[in-house]
């Protein structure tokens, strides 16, 4: 399994307290679109994230991130750079 | 991000006690305040995610810094009193560059520091119809807001758009400065109006002082040896007024969290607390609440919040019963109920308007409900045996917001204007030197609001209680969540940008939750009779408003011609509210969405594969 694809799996994971019952999740599954996401639930989401991965995630790459794919991608260099 | 404490290893927060004589905001302008806390040692701190502190700006570096940066914007030649835009991130670069404005004679106008996730492209438009608005001629971002707000500026023609450092690297002219003066603009404030059609509150130097002086003495009774805490915005009055300016025209040291890190770690809040001893912090009920969700009770007796003598809270209809559980819940940390200080204000007040009494906590108003409804009369039960159980649930509570500032008028008006006594329910109307001078470059939504004898129209509904303000709703179009205020129109004005929706044909209001919590929820009329269509457009909108607004908006579809107009063809949203209501209970509102079928009248709810989901 390639580095992104343990982070997207691992993404999945965390994901499955949001994920609405009978949706399941793809790279091109929508946070907002798809899973609903209000903005308190993308902070606990963010947090959850920080605290699997041990990074810090800069609040100025969450405008443009709008699929579980774009996030896991984004993840992946902070990953690597941290 | 650069601190003040470069050459040291470790920064040291500012101290708690302080060297110079305590005043309570007897300055006539906010360069005299900072000229004078700058001869102390307090000052403000800046905390990072993980609890660090991350820089330190004693009030006589901020005062240093200020006035150099005010020489360097003075080469640019710009006209006194332009409008300097700036990205109201908590940093410490934001206090060097609203105060270099004051020293400079210019407007610093705090935007918003917050966009969504996909939500760029909203924050973009937003960020420039603020800059259009203010007819800004200067605008600084933080780096990290800095790609948003250039992208913004670039239509615009800003001409001079930067962070900090580009300002920094300016030459200091050499003409002497001329501080904003007493009767000059002290800042502008964006938070009152919608995001499409945003209302700029114009505060002048003696207004916030005045207000600021009446905060300090009779609402605080700040004292020296109080230290403040904050994680609000600095774009909104309780933030920017409370504790920006607050702590500085009182001389006590400041402590900040940005609100990102609080909404990630609402705890940090409760931890940084402990850790500085502060005595004076607020929030809307939605952060307390927040608080006691993220809490396990076996750590509460870890933190220790013994010297929180002043826990305000305001901007939002206030939730007696959350912070009753956060009393309880925070117990064993030495909190005490008592501290809870429930306050009423607004921008357009410069910041408050009422204080309830220090030390009494929350104080509710329980009225008899048949008369308020049917009489407008606030009849109190209060010493009332109360007789049986089902007489206590059937009153309704209202928390008491405490006696008016002594320099404020309050009067509750009827529709006609005719003054009413205590105890009868109406528009409440303020006069007082606090008060803004209008809504920048909008002379007509000024005198909407604002009569030529000073008399401000609040929109709000409320009563007076033995003198005391009570508030129980709102006239304006204004739906709250987690303390941030989203406009109907902005909501109804999203759904129109779907081809399937004409203008005039949605209409968007607030309702509350079954647990009490308000939330948006808007009416569309469609054509459309497809439940899988219908279904797909309700998602679609709901993804729109969660990147613009990061909410939920609970959806019905209705057929053409059921939105309910005025006489003068005018969306009703009252009556819409009124009858969305009598058409669903509460418990509609944990589905996404709902339709109404034409042909029976009848209701069908979709079947709701949301319903199961984690909320």
């Amino acid at each position: 399994m390639s580095h992104y694809e343990s982070i997207l799996s691992q993404l999945y994971e965390i994901l499955g307290p949001y994920t609405p019952d009978g949706h399941s999740l793809s790279e091109d599954t929508e946070f907002i679109a798809d899973l609903g996401l209000d903005s308190m639930k993308v902070m606990q989401l963010l947090l959850d994230t920080e605290e699997r991965f041990d990074i810090s995630i800069p609040l100025n790459i969450i405008p443009d991130v709008r699929t579980v794919g774009h996030f896991a991608r984004c993840l992946q260099q902070l990953v690597d750079r941290g | 991000m650069r601190t003040s404490g470069e050459h040291r290893t470790e920064l040291e927060p500012t101290p708690t006690e302080n060297t110079v004589a305590f005043r309570a905001a007897d300055f006539s302008t906010l360069c005299e305040a900072l000229d004078y806390a700058a001869l102390g040692q307090t000052g403000g701190n800046f905390y990072g995610s993980r609890g660090d502190l991350s820089a330190v700006l004693s009030y006589a570096d901020l005062r240093e810094q200020a006035l150099s940066l005010a020489r360097k914007l003075l080469s640019l030649r710009l006209d006194r009193g332009a409008r300097v835009a700036i990205v109201a991130e908590t940093d410490p670069d934001f206090h060097r560059m609203f105060f270099a404005c004051q020293y400079a004679g210019l407007v610093p106008v705090p935007v918003s520091a917050s966009a969504f996730m996909n939500g760029r492209q909203a924050y973009v438009a937003q960020l420039k119809a603020l800059l259009r608005v203010c007819r800004a001629s200067v605008a600084m971002a933080p780096s990290e807001f800095y790609p948003f707000m250039a992208e913004a500026a670039k239509e615009l023609n800003i001409p001079h758009v930067g962070t900090l450092e580009a300002f920094e690297r300016l030459p200091e002219s050499q003409e002497s400065l001329r501080p904003s003066e007493p009767d000059e603009v002290a800042y502008l404030q964006y938070t009152s109006g919608s995001t499409l059609f945003p209302r700029g509150v114009i505060i002048t130097q003696k207004a916030v002082l005045a207000n600021l002086n009446e905060i300090i003495i009779h609402g605080l009774k700040l004292r020296p040896g109080d230290r403040a805490f904050s994680w609000l915005p600095f774009y909104h009055d309780m933030g920017l007024v409370g504790f920006v300016l607050g702590p500085m025209v009182s001389q006590i040291s400041v402590d900040y969290l940005k609100t990102w890190m609080f909404a990630m770690r609402p705890l940090l809040w409760l931890s940084l607390m402990t850790r500085t001893k502060a005595t004076i912090s607020f929030s809307p009920s939605f952060g307390y609440q927040l608080c006691v969700k993220r809490l396990r009770r076996d750590v509460a007796s870890t933190f220790d919040l013994g010297a929180w003598r002043v826990a305000g809270v305001g901007a939002e209809t206030i939730q007696s019963a959350a912070l009753a559980e956060f009393a309880e819940v925070l117990q064993p940390s030495g909190f005490k109920a008592s501290a809870f200080m429930p306050c009423y204000g607004m921008a357009e007040a410069s910041l408050a308007v009422s204080f309830a009494p220090r030390h009494q906590g929350i104080t509710v108003d329980r009225v008899d409900p048949a008369a308020l409804s049917e009489r407008g009369i606030a009849l109190a039960l209060n010493g009332r045996d109360p007789g049986s159980e089902r007489e206590i649930s059937n009153t309704r509570p209202f928390v008491i917001c405490g006696v008016p500032l002594p320099g404020i008028q309050v009067k509750i008006r009827d529709e006609q204007g005719t003054v009413l006594p205590d105890r009868h329910a109406g528009v409440i109307f303020l006069r007082g030197a606090n008060m803004m001078s209008g809504y920048f470059d909008n002379p007509e939504k000024t005198r909407e609001v604002l009569s030529l004898d000073g008399w401000f129209d609040t929109q709000d509904i409320g009563y007076l209680a033995e003198g005391r303000v009570v508030i129980i709703g709102r006239k304006k179009d204004v739906i709250i969540i987690n303390g941030r205020k989203i406009w109907a129109q902005d909501l109804e004005h999203l759904a129109e940008e779907l081809p399937e929706v004409r203008t005039g044909e949605a209409c968007a209001f607030s309702v509350l939750n079954p647990n009490g919590i308000e939330m948006a929820a808007m009416v569309v009329q469609w054509r459309e009779g497809n439940s899988t269509r219908q279904g797909e457009f309700a998602h679609r909108l709901q993804g729109l408003i969660g990147e613009r607004f990061g909410i939920d908006c609970f959806i019905e579809i209705v057929p053409p011609h059921t939105l309910p107009r005025t006489s003068s063809g005018k969306l009703s949203r009252s009556k819409a509210r009124e009858e969305f209501l009598s058409r669903h209970g509460p418990a509609i509102l944990q589905r996404k969405w709902v339709r109404r079928s034409a042909s029976t009248e009848a209701r069908q709810e979709e079947s709701n594969p949301w319903a199961a989901s984690s909320r």
